[in-house]
C-alpha cells in the first residue's frame, strides 16, 4: 500500500512538473561578435520604408533573424511582438531580418503572426553573414553604444528578452 | 579433456590473462589521452548534443584548439573544464557538475537500484 | 475548403466510431448481451483511413489549400516524399498513429471475435477504444491536420531537407509508431485482467505473442532510426542520447524486461505483479515519449514543436499510470502467486536481476532526459546531460547484462548446480579467454574493449549452445531441422546473438573510430587512417528538386559522392550529404566540410586561405560498424521467429 501510494505521489508530482514547463528558452551564446561594434543592419522593410541601425544609436536594439519556414520562429513571433509593443516607448527597438526566404512568404508570415515590429529583407544574406547567423531564429541585443551585447540562439520569449536587456542596460 | 574440464585451471588461466591485460593496457595519462577524454566531455557550442570530439563545426574546432593548448600548458582537467564553463556557461559540459542539484543525477540512480534490489530480494524471500 | 471539410468529417466519423465502441462495449459488459464491437472498430478504421486518404491525395497532388500540405510539400516534391510528408510534422504524425491504432484494434477484435463474450476481452476492448478516442480526439481539437489556408499559396515550403534525402523516412516512423501502438494491446489486457480479477488464467500467456510482435517491430524501428541518422546527420554517429531518442528507448527497455519476465510467468506462474506493472509502464512510457516529442519542452533535432499539446499528453500519461497503480493496489491480494522463488541463484533469480537492470536503466535514462528541466526550475541556469552521463551508466549495465545473457540460458529452473553450469559454459569460457589473448596479440589493449569481447563471446557461446541443443533435439525426434527454429528458445537465442554482435560493433566503433580533416586539391590523393583517398573534382546536380554540389571522391578505389545539397522550396535549405564506403571491416564516412577560394555557389563553408579547387573533407574511419546493422537484422529475425514459435508444451503437436 505504501509502495503504491508513494509511486502515485511521485508520478503525479512528475506529471505536474512536466505539464507546467514552458517551451525552452533560447540559449545565450558566446558569439565572436560580443563587445564589438555591430555590423550594419539596414535595408527595406517588408511593408515598405527603410531601416538603418545607425539611426537607432542611443537605443537598445534587438535584432532577430527569422524565416517563414522555420518552426521555432513561429513560436517566437508573438513573443517578440509582445515585447516590442511593451518596450516601444522605453528606449528599446526591435527589428527583424528575414533570413534566406522569399519576400512573399515572409510578408505572409508577418501578416499571419501580426508582427508589431518592422522586418527588413536581406538580399544575398549579407547581413546574416556579417552576423555569423547559420540557423534561425537567432537574436542579437545591441547596446546603446552600438556594440553587440548578447547573442541568443533558438526561440526566445518576452520574459527572457526582458531579463537579457535588463542586464545589458546595467 | 581434463584440462578443459577443470574449473580451477580455467580460473588460473583467467587470472593470468587478466594480469597480462592490465599490464598491457595503454596509459591514458598522456597528453593525447587527456585531450581526447576532455573533448568527449565538452559540448560543441552550436550543436544540441554532440561533443567537440564528434563535431567539425567551427566553434567545436575552436574549443578543441583551446583544450589542446591548455593541456599542453599543463592545466589540470578540472581547471580546464571550469574555465570553459565560465566562458560558455554551464550548458557547455555534457555531464553536469556533481555539486548541488547535479548530485541528484548520481544519487537517484543509486537509490533506485537499492529500491529495485530490495524489491527483487523480497520476491525471493516470499514463501 | 472541400478537402478541409472532407478530412474533418472523416475524423469526426472515426471519433464517433471510437466513442460508439466504448459505449457499445460498456453496455454489452453491463447487460451481458453479445458484443458487436468489431463493427464499431471498422467504422472508426474507415474514418481514419478516409482522413489519411484525403491527406495523401492532397500531398500527392500538391494541393496547398491545406496549410499542412503547404508547410510540408512543394510542387516538385517526388512521390515518395509527398507520401512520407504526412508524418513530417506533428498533426500528420498523429494521423499515422491513429491509423495504425485503429487497424490494430480491428485486427485484435477480429482475432478474439469468438471470445467476445469473455469479460477480459470486453474490458480490453473498452480500453483500446479509449486510447483510440484520445488520439483521434487530439486531431479533432488542438492538432487539426486539415486547417485551411486562407491565402492562395502557389508554392509550398517542401519537406524539411533532412526528411527528403533518404528513403528510410518511409520505413522508420511507421515501424516505430507500429511498435508503440502495439504495446497498447498488452496494456489493455493488463487493465482488463485487473478489473475482472482474472489474473491467473491463460490471458497473460495469450499476450506474449502480441508483445513479442510489438517489441520486435519497435526494436527494428529503433535500429533503422539509428541507421538513418548515421547516413544523414553527418557526424558519423548513430545515437546521441537525444531526448526524443531516449523517449523511444524508454518503452523499449521496460518492454524488454516484460518479454523476459513473462517467460517466468509462463513456466512457473511467478512475477504476476511485476508483469502487469511492466505492461502498464511500457504503454505509459510510449505516451510520455509522445509528450517529449511534441511538447517543445526539450530541445531536440527530432522534435516537433507545439506548446498546447504538452499538458494534454502529460494528463493522459498520468491518467494511465494512476489507473494502473490504483488497479494494482486494489487487486493486490489476488495477485500473489502461491509459490515463490526457491533460490536466488536460479534461472528465476537471474530473471529478477534482469528486471531490476532494465527498469533501473529506464529510470536513469528518464532522469537524465528531464534533468535539464529540473535544474532550470531550481537554479535557473541551463545544463546539458549528454553521452558521458548515459555512457557511465550504460557501461556497467551492459557488462552485467552480458553476464546474465551468458548464465540464464544455461542455468536450470529452481536451482543452480555449479557442476552442471560449468559443464555447459566451459567451452564458451575457454573460447572467451582465447579471444582475449588473440586480441592482445593483435595489439588491441584497451581494458574495456577486451572485457566487452570476453563477455560477448561468452554470451554468444551460450546462445549458440542453446540453439545447437534445439537442433539436436529436433534431429532426435526425426523432425526437420527448420522445426527447431520454431522451438521455445530459438528465436530468443537468435535475438541474443544479434544483441551480442551489436554490442561488439558498438564497442569497437566507439573505441577505435578515427576522425580526420583532410585538405585536398583537385586530383590529389592521400592516405588517411590506412585509407587511400583521392579527390577527383566537382560535379553539380541541378533539377527541380535540388541543387547539389557533389565531390567526386575515391576511397580505396570506390567512388563516393559527398555533397552539399540545397533543396528548393520556400526555404532553400542546405544540408550536408555524407557518403559512406562500407564493408565488413570498416566504414569510411566522408563529408564535404569546406571549400577553398570563394566557393560562393556551393553553400559549403568557405576556407578563404585555401586555393580555389581544393576542398576540406571530413574522413571518419569506423571499424566494424556494418556489423551493427547486421546484428540489428538478426535481432529482427529472432523476434519474428519468436512470434511464430510453438509454446514449450506444444513440442509434440508440431
Amino acid at each position: 500500500m505504501i509502495v503504491s501510494l508513494s509511486v502515485l505521489v511521485v508520478v503525479i508530482a512528475f506529471s505536474a512538473f512536466l505539464a507546467t514547463r514552458q517551451p525552452s528558452d533560447a540559449t545565450v551564446a558566446q558569439s565572436p561578435l560580443l563587445g564589438k561594434p555591430a555590423p550594419n543592419v539596414a535595408g527595406t522593410e517588408l511593408g515598405g520604408g527603410t531601416f538603418s541601425l545607425k539611426s537607432e544609436l542611443g537605443e537598445v536594439v534587438v535584432v532577430n533573424f527569422w524565416a517563414s519556414w522555420c518552426g521555432p520562429c513561429k513560436q517566437e513571433a508573438p513573443e517578440l511582438s509582445t515585447y516590442a509593443w511593451t518596450e516601444r516607448h522605453k528606449g528599446v527597438a526591435v527589428v527583424g531580418v528575414v533570413y534566406d526566404d522569399t519576400v512573399s512568404s515572409a510578408t505572409g508570415f508577418a501578416a499571419h503572426y501580426g508582427s508589431l515590429y518592422p522586418s527588413i529583407v536581406d538580399p544575398g544574406g549579407v547581413i546574416a553573414n556579417n552576423f555569423g547567423v547559420d540557423s534561425p531564429p537567432t537574436t542579437f541585443v545591441i547596446n546603446r553604444q552600438g556594440k553587440v551585447a548578447a547573442t541568443l540562439l533558438g526561440p526566445t520569449n518576452a520574459k527572457q528578452l526582458a531579463a537579457v536587456v535588463a542586464k545589458v542596460l546595467q | 579433456m581434463n584440462i578443459v574440464k577443470s574449473f580451477r585451471l580455467w580460473c588460473l588461466a583467467f587470472l593470468c590473462v587478466l594480469a597480462v591485460a592490465l599490464v598491457a593496457a595503454p596509459s591514458t595519462a598522456s597528453a593525447q589521452g587527456r585531450i581526447a577524454h576532455l573533448e568527449t566531455l565538452v559540448k560543441c557550442p552550436a550543436c544540441d548534443d554532440l561533443s567537440v570530439a564528434q563535431s567539425n563545426a567551427t566553434s567545436a574546432l575552436a574549443v578543441r584548439e583551446d583544450i589542446t593548448r591548455r593541456v599542453k600548458a599543463g592545466e589540470s582537467d578540472n581547471k580546464i573544464l571550469t574555465s570553459l564553463e565560465a566562458t560558455y556557461g554551464t550548458s557547455i559540459l555534457l555531464s553536469p557538475a556533481t555539486s548541488g542539484v547535479g548530485s541528484l543525477l548520481w544519487l537517484v540512480p543509486i537509490l533506485v537500484l537499492v529500491a529495485l534490489v530490495v524489491a527483487g530480494v523480497r520476491l525471493v524471500r516470499r514463501r | 475548403m472541400t478537402l478541409t471539410w472532407l478530412g474533418r468529417v472523416a475524423l469526426y466519423f472515426a471519433f464517433a466510431g471510437a466513442i460508439g465502441g466504448i459505449i457499445h462495449q460498456a453496455i454489452a459488459l453491463r447487460t451481458g448481451r453479445p458484443s458487436r464491437s468489431l463493427r464499431w472498430a471498422l467504422v472508426s478504421l474507415f474514418g481514419v483511413g478516409a482522413a489519411v486518404a484525403v491527406m495523401q491525395i492532397a500531398l500527392i497532388t500538391h494541393n496547398f489549400s491545406l496549410a499542412y500540405v503547404s508547410e510540408n510539400n512543394a510542387t516538385f516534391t517526388p512521390l515518395l516524399y509527398s507520401i512520407t510528408g504526412m508524418w513530417s510534422a506533428l498533426e500528420g504524425s498523429l494521423l499515422l498513429w491513429a491509423l495504425l491504432l485503429a487497424a490494430l484494434i480491428a485486427v485484435v477484435l477480429r482475432f478474439y471475435r469468438r471470445q467476445s463474450d469473455d469479460r477480459v476481452v470486453g474490458w480490453a476492448t473498452v480500453v483500446l477504444f479509449g486510447v483510440s478516442t484520445f488520439f483521434i480526439g487530439l486531431m479533432c481539437g488542438p492538432a487539426d491536420p486539415f486547417i485551411h489556408n486562407g491565402a492562395k499559396i502557389l508554392q509550398g515550403a517542401g519537406p524539411n531537407a533532412l526528411l527528403q534525402d533518404n528513403p528510410l523516412v518511409a520505413i522508420h516512423p511507421p515501424l516505430l509508431y507500429a511498435g508503440f501502438v502495439g504495446f497498447t494491446v498488452p496494456f489493455a489486457f493488463a487493465i482488463a485482467m485487473l478489473i475482472t480479477g482474472r489474473v491467473h488464467d491463460r490471458w497473460p500467456l495469450e499476450q506474449r505473442r502480441w508483445t513479442v510482435l510489438a517489441w520486435g517491430v519497435l526494436s527494428v524501428g529503433i535500429v533503422l532510426g539509428a541507421w538513418w541518422s548515421y547516413q544523414v546527420l553527418g557526424w558519423g554517429g548513430f545515437w546521441g542520447w537525444d531526448p526524443v531518442e531516449n523517449a523511444a528507448l524508454l518503452p523499449w527497455l521496460t518492454g524488454t524486461a516484460y518479454i523476459h519476465s513473462v517467460i517466468v510467468q509462463d513456466r512457473r506462474g511467478l512475477f504476476r505483479v511485476w508483469n502487469l506493472s511492466l505492461a502498464i509502464a511500457t504503454f505509459s512510457l510510449t505516451i510520455l515519449g509522445t509528450f517529449f516529442t511534441r511538447s517543445g519542452v526539450l530541445q531536440s533535432v527530432h522534435a516537433f514543436s507545439s506548446s498546447t499539446l504538452g499538458p494534454i499528453l502529460i494528463g493522459f500519461f498520468s491518467v494511465t499510470v494512476v489507473l494502473g497503480i490504483g488497479l494494482l493496489a486494489w487487486r493486490g491480494d489476488r495477485l500473489r502467486s502461491p509459490v515463490g522463488v526457491d533460490q536466488a541463484l536460479s534461472r528465476e533469480g537471474l530473471f529478477i536481476a534482469n528486471n531490476v537492470l532494465f527498469v533501473g536503466f529506464a529510470v536513469v535514462v528518464l532522469l537524465g532526459t528531464v534533468f535539464p528541466l529540473l535544474y532550470e526550475a531550481v537554479n535557473g541556469g541551463q545544463v546539458t546531460v549528454g553521452t558521458p552521463y548515459f555512457a557511465t551508466v550504460a557501461v556497467p549495465m551492459s557488462i552485467v547484462l552480458l553476464v546474465l545473457m551468458t548464465l540464464a540460458p544455461l542455468v536450470g529452473w529452481r536451482t543452480l548446480d555449479v557442476g552442471v553450469l560449468w559443464s555447459r559454459v566451459r567451452v564458451s569460457a575457454w573460447t572467451s579467454l582465447l579471444v582475449v589473448v588473440a586480441l592482445v596479440l593483435f595489439d588491441v589493449r584497451r581494458p574495456m574493449v577486451l572485457l566487452a569481447y570476453f563477455l560477448a563471446t561468452a554470451a554468444g557461446g551460450a546462445a549458440l549452445r542453446t540453439l545447437r541443443g534445439a537442433f539436436v533435439t529436433a534431429r532426435r525426434r526425426s523432425q526437420p531441422w527448420w522445426d527447431a527454429l520454431r522451438g521455445p528458445s530459438a528465436g530468443g537465442m537468435i535475438v541474443h546473438l544479434g544483441v551480442v554482435i551489436m554490442a561488439l560493433a558498438i564497442v569497437t566503433a566507439t573505441s577505435y573510430t578515427t576522425r580526420n580533416e583532410v585538405t585536398l586539391a583537385t586530383g590529389q590523393s592521400t592516405v588517411v587512417s590506412g585509407q587511400y583517398v583521392t579527390f577527383k573534382g566537382f560535379q553539380t546536380v541541378k533539377d527541380s528538386l535540388e541543387t547539389a554540389t557533389q565531390l567526386r571522391v575515391d576511397v580505396d578505389h570506390h567512388a563516393l559522392l559527398p555533397a552539399i545539397t540545397t533543396y528548393h522550396g520556400r526555404s532553400d535549405q542546405s544540408v550536408g550529404t555524407p557518403a559512406i564506403d562500407s564493408n565488413l571491416e570498416r566504414d569510411v564516412y566522408v563529408t564535404f566540410d569546406a571549400v577553398g577560394g570563394n566557393g560562393a555557389t556551393s553553400g559549403a563553408q568557405v576556407e578563404g586561405n585555401l586555393p580555389a579547387g581544393s576542398v576540406v573533407l571530413g574522413v571518419t574511419v569506423e571499424p566494424l560498424l556494418a556489423w551493427l546493422w547486421i546484428g540489428g537484422l538478426l535481432l529482427g529475425l529472432g523476434a519474428g521467429l519468436s512470434f511464430v514459435r510453438r509454446r514449450h508444451n506444444e513440442v509434440d503437436a508440431a
